[in-house]
């Protein structure tokens, strides 16, 4: 038995996005997908449980490519071919070698060879990333992306798993970041006043009073991590294009709405569309003459 | 990992001596930006100042303007009066070099054109093997696209040395201390070091980086890519506007000059949004966000401009010369832009503004430090550098600060601050390395090593595996 699923994509003309997946067995979590909803309701409400729909993803990623472009058509501009007598001028320099010959050939655009590079990284770090990465954090840097993704949280024995949006995490004493207690390299331009405290031959006018040592003042600031910890992670190669991509939000605040005639709160959906207005003046323009869905 | 960091004293060691191993001593730094190259020869110790009078900014890219011209890279600025349907073609996609044929002819034509002229007189390369150049890239680059630049750079012109550098770390080698107002003692002025600590923003033509730097290099692991950038702004503003009032969707450098004459960040986004509302806009006319924009007219030879917002100026219009309005008032073109001031560079901060998944820029800033020891925190969230045109955004520094200071933990001090000058600040960085030969030593190949190893091994050495 076989469903049909919806797939995102970016192109720009409108493709069949869907493809067909084997169905194995009942699902729960599917169960919303079943035919009884009527086929098309199925489409447009595919994630209900929280996530919007699959076509509103898809017209987001096709605006994001839209966003993306230089141009709005695509247009050919060639390099405009050079006189003889400039071209002459090259005789100074050395031939062309094969390897200058190949690249200047190439007609790939960054998306080929993205592509490329993310076969050979799901391959098994294959291909050329495979001769950057040489040290021993290689391993990580060399899963797929998906992996890769989940790599970039892990912590070595290097990070502390520090939720920033918490404080009372932070004030706990941290202790597998000064697993080897060094002093802390000199600091100069840091002028947080916590971590000075400690030291603070440093700050010679700090004033001494009674309250000093009151264990209700200390500061838990965490103190530098030793030059062996830094080193190591100087020396870890770069992740790859798509691990270094930012992740969502941490502050999980609602997604705002905007009328998508004036810009103002989108306050109403259309019925038909979904996409939001701000009132009735803007939704009538939108009705009679913008909002181009049928059902 | 005992091997790499056994090896990596040893072959400073190895090559501290041979230093000046032939590596030229004119370095010419090229920070080859997406939308502008910034470069020129690095001027020696001098001030600021002096040092950015040598840097100069070319676009990079070849455009096709109405009449079906194509105009190459430092042309633009001369040959190009009617920018209305220009369209662009620019090598460096994402913020990596993909397509070195279009890149290739720029470069030849504002480096190492034969006839010296006026415009490239400073810029011009006369024999690059007797030079360094300073390459920057963008971080987290496909190897494969590094391993094509190193191979033009070394084949194609044959570089007498050259070191391709991740363009956020060169902003360490500024003077940091002095913009971010600390006072160190003892400031030697012959031995130019980079800051210790630096968290680099840069928000460019194509994505928006966080950069972690210590001591002049960078902290891999915690490097975060936003993927918008003054493009995406641009293309934004120009859908926008497309949609509400004249259709622009081709006027992209038009569009540009829109967005950079009067786009804001907000500070106070409900609050502006209100302001802008149009049945609130007759009510407080004179403290409204609204202005107008004036196209600009070719034909007349008259530029676009912006001025208050008249909101009766439709209605004059319409009657016509008995209003009293001059013909030229009456031809001109104008775009009236409310909210879209402060929607547009809000992507920035909101990118699930137009649904995208992921995080804005004070955001972005702590989950790169989220993967950091605790313990750098501190210093890092001190020394925020912002770098990269959009910075000159207005508002855009007391937004970043505001919102940064809200969700970083209250023990940390955090001090933003932009570069003197956002744009030339990587291009400086990269000068005032090139004064520490000890340094540039480093970091540069020579054209010898790169003929006996290959480039493999220059990309190993780059990325700092050798």
């Amino acid at each position: 038995m076989f469903r049909v699923e919806l797939l995102p994509h970016s192109g720009a003309a409108a493709q069949p996005g869907w493809t067909y997946v084997a169905d194995r067995g009942f699902d729960p979590s599917k169960a919303a997908m079943a035919p009884t909803l009527g086929r098309k309701r199925g489409i447009r409400d595919a994630g209900k449980g929280g996530d919007i729909s699959s076509r509103r993803a898809n017209a987001i990623i096709r605006h994001l490519a839209e966003l993306d472009r230089e141009n709005q058509s695509d247009v050919q501009i060639p390099v405009p071919v050079k006189q003889a007598k400039e071209a002459g001028s090259r005789g100074t320099r050395a031939k062309t070698t094969s390897n200058v010959r190949r690249i200047l050939q190439s007609q790939k655009t960054f998306r080929n060879h993205l592509d490329d590079e993310e076969a050979a990284i799901a391959a098994g770090g294959g291909g050329v990333s495979a001769t950057v990465g040489g040290g021993t954090m290689t391993a990580a840097a060399a899963k797929a992306s998906r992996a890769a993704i989940a790599a970039r949280r892990s912590s070595t024995p290097a990070t502390v798993p520090s939720a920033p949006a918490s404080k009372k995490k932070r004030t706990a004493p941290t202790a597998t970041a000064t697993s080897t207690p060094t002093p802390a390299p000199s600091q100069p331009e840091t002028t947080d006043a916590e971590a000075e405290d400690e030291t603070s031959e440093r700050k010679p006018k700090l004033i001494k009073t009674e309250n000093d040592n009151d264990p209700l003042l200390r500061s838990y600031a965490p103190t530098m991590p030793s030059d062996r910890i830094m080193q190591r992670l100087l020396a870890e190669p770069p992740l790859s294009y798509n691990a270094s991509r930012a992740g969502p939000p941490i502050s999980a605040r609602p997604p705002r709405a905007f009328c998508c005639m004036c810009g103002y709160w989108g306050k109403i959906r259309c019925k038909s569309c979904h996409l939001r207005t701000c009132g009735l003046e803007c939704y009538r323009v939108h009705e009679d003459s913008r909002c181009g869905a049928f059902f | 990992m005992g091997t790499t960091k056994a090896k990596a004293p040893a072959k400073t060691a190895a090559a501290s001596p041979s230093t000046s191993r032939n590596l030229p001593k004119q370095t010419f730094i090229l920070d080859n930006g997406a939308y502008t190259m910034k470069a020129g020869y690095a001027p020696g110790l001098s001030d600021e100042e002096d040092a950015l009078s040598a840097c100069t900014s070319i676009p990079n890219a070849l455009v096709k303007t109405r009449d079906n011209r194509i105009v190459i890279g430092a042309q633009l600025a001369t040959h190009v009066t009617d920018w209305n349907e220009a369209a662009f073609r620019r090598p460096v996609e994402k913020g990596y070099i993909v397509n070195w044929e279009a890149e290739r002819e720029i470069w030849e034509q504002s480096f190492f054109e034969e006839k010296a002229t006026a415009r490239n007189k400073q810029l011009r390369i006369a024999a690059p093997e007797e030079t360094t150049l300073v390459l920057t890239e963008s971080p987290n680059a496909l190897p494969v696209l590094q391993r094509n630049t190193d191979e033009m750079v070394m084949e194609e012109w044959g570089f007498g040395g050259y070191a391709r550098c991740l363009g956020p770390t060169l902003n360490a080698w500024n003077e940091i201390h002095t913009l971010f107002g600390d006072t160190l003692a003892a400031k030697s002025e012959s031995d130019i070091q980079p800051a210790d600590c630096l968290l680099v923003v840069d928000s460019g033509y194509s994505h928006t980086t966080v950069t972690p730097v210590y001591k002049g290099q960078a902290l891999q692991r915690a490097v975060r890519r936003l993927d918008i950038g003054g493009k995406h702004l641009t293309n934004y503003l120009k859908e926008i506007v497309s949609m509400r009032q004249y259709n622009m969707v081709d006027e992209t450098y038009i569009m540009n000059e829109v967005k950079e004459a009067v786009c804001f960040v907000s500070n106070d986004f409900t609050g502006d949004m209100e302001r802008t509302w149009k049945a609130n806009r007759k009510r407080q006319a004179e403290e409204s966000v609204v202005v107008d924009f004036v196209l600009p007219d070719p034909n007349a030879g008259k530029k676009g401009f912006m001025r208050p917002h008249d909101p009766l100026l439709h209605a004059k219009k319409k009657k016509g010369a008995l209003s009293g309005l001059s013909a030229e008032v009456l031809s001109e073109d104008v775009l009236v832009l409310g909210n879209e001031r402060f929607a547009v560079p809000e992507l920035l901060f909101t990118p699930g503004d137009i649904g995208m998944k992921q995080a804005g820029i004070p955001d972005m800033i702590l989950e790169s430090l989220s993967v950091l020891p605790a313990g750098l925190h501190a210093a890092l969230l001190a020394n925020v550098l912002v770098v990269g045109g959009n910075a000159a955004i207005p508002g855009f520094m007391e937004r970043l600060e505001t919102e940064l200071r809200q969700i970083a933990s209250s023990d940390c001090v955090v001090r933003v601050r932009r570069a003197s000058d956002p744009v030339r600040s990587t291009w400086l960085g990269g000068a005032r390395l090139a004064c520490n030969r000890e340094e540039l030593g480093r970091v540069a190949i020579t054209r010898q090593e790169y003929q006996e190893h290959g480039s493999g091994w220059a990309g190993r050495r780059f990325a700092n595996t050798i």
